[in-house]
């Protein structure tokens, strides 16, 4: 019997949370559940391993690029803690109205971590090589790597204003707000 | 003063009886105190009465309703605690009503199917929709920058809230609070009638109702084991199956009131017959119990060592089970050919499997191995097992828990109520394949006990998923650039 956790959620933490965060308080309850059911060896931090056996981010083709990403730059020492781990989903939040946005979802806050899907040295560059890591991930083994090195110039062709063969920030924002990429990155969160 | 010239006074009472009245008044004291375990003996043999001829006094339901009474007051006293705090709170959005209790899983649950590969399918519409200028011939794909936002938000989503892990935990959040901390949410609201009232049911759980349960167990192993010596002496071979029938499901009711079940069975027209096979969901052991109480069944498994292997070995006295060394498990045409020879014979039990392979936390059912469906002699009878949360979670998660920490658990909950649905028998189709067959029962299970019908393995529960569905994914992806 007992509690099953050893690390309870404060409410002082909560309260610091949900004001930056701009969460309810149910909310990041919910999502404090959902890590604690995460953290199997209640450790008070998940891993890779944890992330990874989640069977929907498992087949998911850009699911360990994803880890990265969360591990990399949220985390530290491949670990990643419950405040780390809020802090990087409330970049999710819907900002469709001025009144739900805090300095974490904003637009820019989205597609930077689009652009940091790509960009694993941190350069504030896409370059080819890193354009064709992506690519191989997503398409496997169905495209040839000499047909797949085609694809990626001719994408970053069709965007690289300066020509120097990758893409920065400014230009990755510009075609992606076209379609709307902050709206469709938007997560519901259920409270 | 007054008390020792009481005890002096009654010290030299005694010390002035004869032998002959000291006798007496020891005599007479054992037999008081012998009346008094009167009560043990006589509830013994009542719950043994009742198990025999299949009656109830409805104690159980009455003390159910008792307990539902109680944990809504319990509630209610939360949730008023609950709406104070959170007025405190500064809300930073108009988004979300606070205090609005409702089932976690409900709003995420629902009855459709979710294929491992479907779920990867949510929003394609917008993506399509972005793609109407691509390149006209098949060779020239493009690629945009945006085309990872799809995968990426469903990875995160994934990441919050995914459909498999949830099915290996207990379902953790209630509506309503049933008084165990093992249930408790990681708020912890201090109330103090509320902790007074979980205090006293702590007490009342491992010091009355645990006690009471333990000597039931005994009770149930003392009539197994009485059995089992009237089963070898008994002369005549025919009827030993008959009386195996009977001692079974009088162990099985003995059993179920140690865990407090009250058990109702719906459809028994549809109750398994001999010469079938019997398939439900797999919530935890305790399945095995519930489904004895009501019909004998010939078990089908793997040999265990330790109190288990005791536990299978006594049951095979009273019935023919069918039980395999770890190492013929993996020989799946043995274990149908055993099947199908127990099957052949017309007076063996119904044989019960769970294909789901590990227990689930009964909101879901799981892939159905398709091992027992390739048998097409025997009709299957499907079964829906549904258990009532409130009273006790019956879920075994076996990563959490040993099973005799879980037998104890279960020993000091308030009570596992469960719904038992029969279904009626289904026979594989002729152009049918088996795995279709599987799906088939799954959904009908699925259906009737209100479960979400997933194709996820359940396996997932300790392995990752083949690399075959990551290729998939990517061959789907490969597809939709390719088209316009």
């Amino acid at each position: 019997m007992g509690s099953n956790a050893s690390i309870m959620l404060q409410q002082e933490d909560l309260q610091n949370i949900c004001q930056q965060t701009g969460f309810t308080v149910k909310q990041v309850q919910r999502l404090y559940s959902r890590f604690k059911a995460l953290d199997k060896r209640d450790c008070g931090y998940l891993t890779r391993e944890d992330l990874q056996c989640i069977p929907e981010v498992n087949i998911n083709p850009l699911g360990e690029r994803l880890i990265d990403v969360i591990m990399d730059d949220y985390g530290e020492h491949n670990k990643i803690n419950f405040k780390q781990f809020i802090f990087l989903l409330a970049k999710f939040r819907q900002g469709k109205f001025k009144s739900l946005i805090t300095e974490y979802n904003t637009r820019e806050s989205k597609l930077r971590f689009l652009f940091d899907m790509y960009d694993r040295n941190h350069d504030l560059k896409i370059d080819r090589s890193e354009l064709l890591d992506v690519l191989k991930m997503m398409v496997g083994g169905n495209i040839h790597d000499d047909q797949i090195a085609t694809i990626a110039d001719h994408t970053i062709g069709e965007l690289d204003k300066d020509g120097d063969r990758s893409i920065t920030f400014e230009e990755f924002c510009k075609t992606l707000e076209r379609i709307d990429a902050d709206e469709k990155m938007s997560m519901k969160f259920l409270s | 003063m007054l008390q020792v010239k009481r005890f002096n006074r009654l010290y030299h009472y005694w010390s002035s009886w004869s032998l002959k009245q000291r006798v007496t008044f020891a005599v007479q004291l054992f037999a008081i105190l012998g009346i008094l375990c009167l009560p043990v003996i006589s509830i013994a043999a009542l719950v043994l009465t009742l198990a025999v001829l299949n009656m109830t006094l409805g104690i159980r339901r009455f003390y159910v309703k008792v307990l539902t009474f109680l944990f809504d007051y319990a509630t209610k006293i939360k949730k008023d605690k609950e709406i104070a705090i959170e007025a405190d709170f500064v809300s930073m959005g108009p988004s979300t009503p606070h205090s609005e209790l409702h089932f976690a899983d409900s709003s995420i649950d629902s009855a459709i199917e979710l294929s491992p590969l479907d779920a990867m399918k949510k929003e394609d519409d917008a993506a399509q929709s972005s793609r109407i200028s691509r390149a006209s011939s098949q060779s020239d794909i493009q690629f945009r920058f945006s085309d990872i936002l799809d995968y990426t938000r469903q990875g995160l989503e994934a990441i919050v809230d995914d459909e498999v892990t949830k099915r290996f935990t207990s379902a953790d959040e209630m509506a309503v609070w049933n008084l165990l901390t093992r249930t408790q949410q990681q708020h912890e609201l201090f109330s103090l009638r509320v902790t007074i009232l979980w205090f006293l049911g702590f007490l009342i759980r491992y010091f009355i109702l645990f006690p009471f349960r333990l000597c039931l167990f005994f009770l149930a192993m003392f009539w197994m084991m009485g059995a089992i010596l009237f089963l070898k002496y008994l002369p005549i071979s025919k009827g030993k199956l008959r009386f195996g029938f009977y001692i079974n499901i009088v162990l099985h009711r003995i059993l179920s009131r140690v865990f407090s079940a009250i058990i109702t069975f719906h459809n028994t027209e549809h109750r398994a017959k001999c010469g079938s096979i019997c398939v439900a969901n797999h919530t935890s052991p305790i399945d095995v119990i519930i489904l004895s109480t009501d019909n004998g069944f010939s078990m089908i498994g793997q040999k265990h060592g330790g109190f288990f292997g005791l536990v299978q070995r006594s049951l095979s006295q009273t019935a023919n089970h069918i039980w395999f060394e770890r190492s013929e498990t993996k020989d799946r045409h043995m274990v149908a050919e055993k099947m199908r020879e127990h099957i052949k014979n017309p007076t063996n039990l119904p044989i019960l499997i769970f294909p789901e392979g590990t227990c689930i936390n009964n909101t879901s059912v799981m892939m159905f191995k398709k091992g027992c469906f390739e048998i097409d002699e025997a009709p299957i009878y499907p079964v829906a097992i549904k258990y009532d949360n409130r009273f006790g979670d019956a879920f075994w998660n076996s990563s959490k828990h040993q099973l005799v920490q879980y037998l104890i658990l279960m020993m000091t909950s308030w009570a596992i109520v469960v719904d038992v649905y029969y279904l009626p028998p289904m026979r594989i189709q002729p152009n049918e394949l088996s795995t279709d067959f599987a799906r088939r029962v799954k959904a009908a299970i699925a259906k009737q006990g209100g479960f979400v019908d997933l194709e996820w393995d359940g396996g997932l529960k300790r392995s990752l998923p083949k690399a075959d569905f990551r290729e998939e994914e990517q061959r789907k992806f490969y597809e939709m650039l390719k088209t316009e």
